[in-house]
């Protein structure tokens, strides 16, 4: 079976066309033509005459669920998601940033997406091994079945061998390279703070200067926020210029919550995000 | 000269602090590497306190609180388990040494306990030597 991306722009062209003109949603989340066909951008179809311009293809990998908490609430939205940009609404309606009611979700099922600058698939790597969104309103194609199903953490298991001297050291030579250009937190759908904890002047937590020692603090401490919410849409690691792979340290904190506390984001709007939660029964174990 | 470790302590008011107290007004010799800063509760502990400890020089840090149950505000400590647990597993994959960082539930009427668990903690430090990954040289 492939994958007809042309079709599921069609679909997607009709479904944002109709929500639009019975006044369903007043704005549609999906994606427009960029500079080439490799990047397209994301899109804001706010009128039934600029369906049009909405394409989708193997590079639409942006995580539209991004946008979300930028209307004001009540807005009635629909949203295209892919799976893993599902599993992000999903944690946002945990988080009651958006509400379900609110939103209408036009479901991709996809799989083949590339990597822009690498023409890597990038399924199974980045995207939780997941091809059919978790939650969905209106689903833009059949639903995938016959792929592989890759552990989302199979990735990790190297870097889980490695010694912690070997592991300091590489994610040293990572972060020195971050130039704290911050579209790693633009690109998050979960990263919606304002101001940003880096940002504070009072307390001030780390340096703002690209130097080894900030960058540690940005970084842990954005794993840190990130812990039971990170949904896996690896859209932080491809906006990075400098290629840091985030995505590894943010799976790794995921597989810890996921044996910890039982519960993987995003997966349910049910879940209480894991660490606004707790069970009596929670074992001592888990701080050893 | 040998080492001296520097070790951050931060303990909640309640229990554990008082604890510390107790081993104090007990006369319990613990070595003096410990330096405690009281919060109210475990749970006001950011996660960002102790990743900036070990940037500015600690070796080790050690959080006390109250068992679980036993927290004065009920449920804190609950909710602390399972942030510092990920902080742990975050120190652990960015390579600093695991046994740098440790969680206890120390009660106000365990004097003994925080002794001892001082005195295991800092020889513990002292023998994963100085900690210079996350310190920022000068
Ligand atoms: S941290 Fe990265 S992979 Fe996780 S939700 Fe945010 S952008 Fe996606
Ligand atoms: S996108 Fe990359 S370079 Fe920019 S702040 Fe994030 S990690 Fe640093
Ligand atoms: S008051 Fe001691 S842990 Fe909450």
């Amino acid at each position: 079976m492939t994958i007809s991306f042309k079709q599921i722009e069609e679909k997607l062209k009709t479904e944002a066309k109709r929500l639009l003109e019975s006044g369903q949603a007043s704005v549609v989340l999906a994606y427009g033509k960029g500079y080439d066909e490799k990047h397209p951008m994301p899109y804001v179809a706010r009128n039934p005459s600029d369906v049009a311009n909405i394409v989708f293809n193997e590079y639409c990998n942006y995580n539209m669920a991004r946008y979300l908490v930028r209307y004001p609430a009540g807005t009635k939205i629909a949203v295209a998601v892919k799976a893993a940009d599902s599993r992000a609404v999903i944690q946002l309606i945990q988080e009651e940033k958006v509400k379900r009611e609110d939103l209408v979700l036009l479901g991709i099922p996809v799989y083949g997406m590339k990597n822009p600058k690498t023409q890597e698939i990038i399924d199974g790597k980045t995207t939780g091994g997941l091809y059919n969104p978790v939650l969905y309103d209106i689903l833009l194609g059949d639903e995938v079945h016959g792929q592989a199903i890759q552990s989302p953490y199979d990735v990790l298991a190297a870097y889980e061998l490695m010694d912690k001297e070997a592991r300091f050291a590489f994610w040293k030579k990572e972060f020195d390279k971050c130039i704290r250009c911050y579209a790693c937190r633009k690109a998050c759908p979960m990263c919606y703070c304002d101001p940003c904890f880096i940002d504070q002047n009072k307390p001030k937590w780390g340096d703002k200067s690209p130097q080894s020692h900030g960058n540690l603090m940005y970084h842990l401490t954005r794993f840190h926020h990130l812990a039971g919410r990170c949904i896996d849409c690896g859209e932080c690691s491809r906006a990075c210029p400098v290629d840091i792979p985030l995505y590894l340290f943010h799976k790794k904190v995921a597989k810890e919550c996921e044996e910890m506390f039982g519960q993987a984001a995003g997966m349910s709007i049910e879940d209480k995000p894991a660490l606004v939660n707790f069970r009596v029964d929670d074992s001592d174990k888990i701080l050893e | 000269m040998s080492f001296e470790p520097k070790i951050l302590g931060i303990a909640c008011n309640w229990c554990t602090y008082t604890g510390a107290d107790l081993a104090g007004t007990t006369r319990l010799q613990y070595p003096q590497n410990l330096r405690v800063v009281r919060v109210m509760c475990s749970s006001r502990i950011n996660p960002s306190f102790i990743f900036r400890a070990f940037q500015l020089g600690a070796d080790g840090v050690l959080i006390g609180g109250c068992h679980p149950g036993d927290c004065h505000y009920n449920t804190g400590n609950l909710y602390a388990r399972r942030r510092l647990a990920v902080t742990k597993k975050i120190l652990e994959f960015s390579g600093l040494e695991p046994g740098r960082f440790r969680v206890e539930w120390i009660s106000a009427s365990e004097g003994n306990k925080f002794a001892e668990v001082v005195t295991e903690f800092t020889a513990q430090i002292k023998s994963l030597g100085p900690q210079t990954k996350f310190k920022i040289s000068q």
